[in-house]
């Protein structure tokens, strides 16, 4: 069982890590940056790591999004 | 016009010596090789229960590392200095962009409990996950979303120096205090017995140095968070 979570959240961070760089609009890279976090909060867990998940799911989901997504506020949507 | 192709013989002679050498090190490593490998994280989880302290992690981080932890907080405290002194601007901010009325009413009923919950991971840093980076962490993301949906809400930098100052003397305070006692610097002075593991007065110092290591991350990284986001509204 812990075995299918793991291989599925692999994948699943493969494919949304791979959208994220096929993106052209860069708060959609941003935000699927961000679902690649997700995906590693759930593999720190099931490796019994509750700390270091919960470090990834506070710094990579609020801090690091937060300054991703204000320094294209500062550059605008051009690239 | 002919290339006469040479041999490359210091290319040659160069692989020869490196695997003469690969192969007389494994022959030592070999040769010389322990019947049982230790970690040295497997020693360090022993020793934990003769600290009286639930979370193993905790123990490692704050007690048999708790230099290193002075200076992460260092580099911490080193980082939010250049971001000040980067981003400083003199001119008062003004927000261009309103917040919606969404999310001023959702900050108004979230920021208690996410303030609580920081508080909460700080406290119980030494008995479940989480601990002080985590807790600051996340009372520095509640203090981001009240500076997201009010714009004339701002962190006064008396606070933020008072904060930070008390947390740092006292991290070292403590340090010296052990090292008075016990002739190590963080020596565990307090009361920690194997029997009050599990209580939240257990532990000895370790519940307040994660505390005072919360306080201080908290105002940094509400620091570092202000001065990103009024600075770029500045602009």
């Amino acid at each position: 069982m812990t075995g299918i979570i793991i291989l599925v959240t692999f994948i699943g961070m493969i494919i949304v890590a791979f959208a994220a760089i096929i993106q052209t609009k860069l708060a959609d890279a941003i935000i699927l940056f961000m679902g690649t976090g997700l995906g590693s909060v759930v593999l720190f867990f099931t490796f019994k790591a509750p700390d270091v998940a919960l470090t990834e799911a506070v710094i990579g989901g609020g801090i690091s999004s937060l300054i991703f997504l204000m320094a294209l506020k500062h550059l605008g949507e051009e690239r | 016009m002919n290339i006469k192709r040479e041999l490359p013989t210091t290319t040659l002679s160069g692989f020869a010596l490196s695997g003469l050498l690969v192969v007389t090190i494994l022959n030592i490593l070999l040769q010389n090789m322990p019947k049982e490998i230790y970690s040295a994280g497997d020693a360090l989880l022993k020793l934990n229960e003769t600290e009286g302290v639930a979370n193993a992690v905790t123990t490692v981080v704050v007690f048999f590392r708790g230099f290193d932890t002075l200076g992460e907080i260092a580099v911490l405290f080193i980082a939010s200095l250049g971001i000040g002194l980067m981003l400083h601007s003199n001119t008062h901010c003004n927000i261009k962009a309103e917040s919606n009325f969404m999310l001023q009413t959702a900050s108004k009923l979230l920021f208690p409990i996410i303030l609580l919950f920081g508080i909460y991971v700080m406290v119980y840093g030494h008995l479940s996950p989480g601990g002080g980076f985590q807790g600051g962490v996340i009372i520095a993301s509640a203090i981001l979303l009240l500076l997201i949906s009010d714009k004339s809400f701002e962190i006064p930098h008396s606070i933020i120096i008072t904060l930070e100052t008390f947390a740092g003397v006292s991290y070292v305070l403590i340090g010296l205090i052990g090292l008075l006692i016990l002739d190590t610097f963080l020596g565990n002075f307090l009361p920690h017995n194997i029997s009050q593991m599990g209580l939240l007065l257990s532990g000895g110092i370790i519940p307040l140095i994660y505390i005072i290591v919360g306080i201080k991350v908290g105002s940094e990284m509400s620091m570092i968070v202000q001065n990103i986001i009024k600075r770029s509204d500045d602009v």
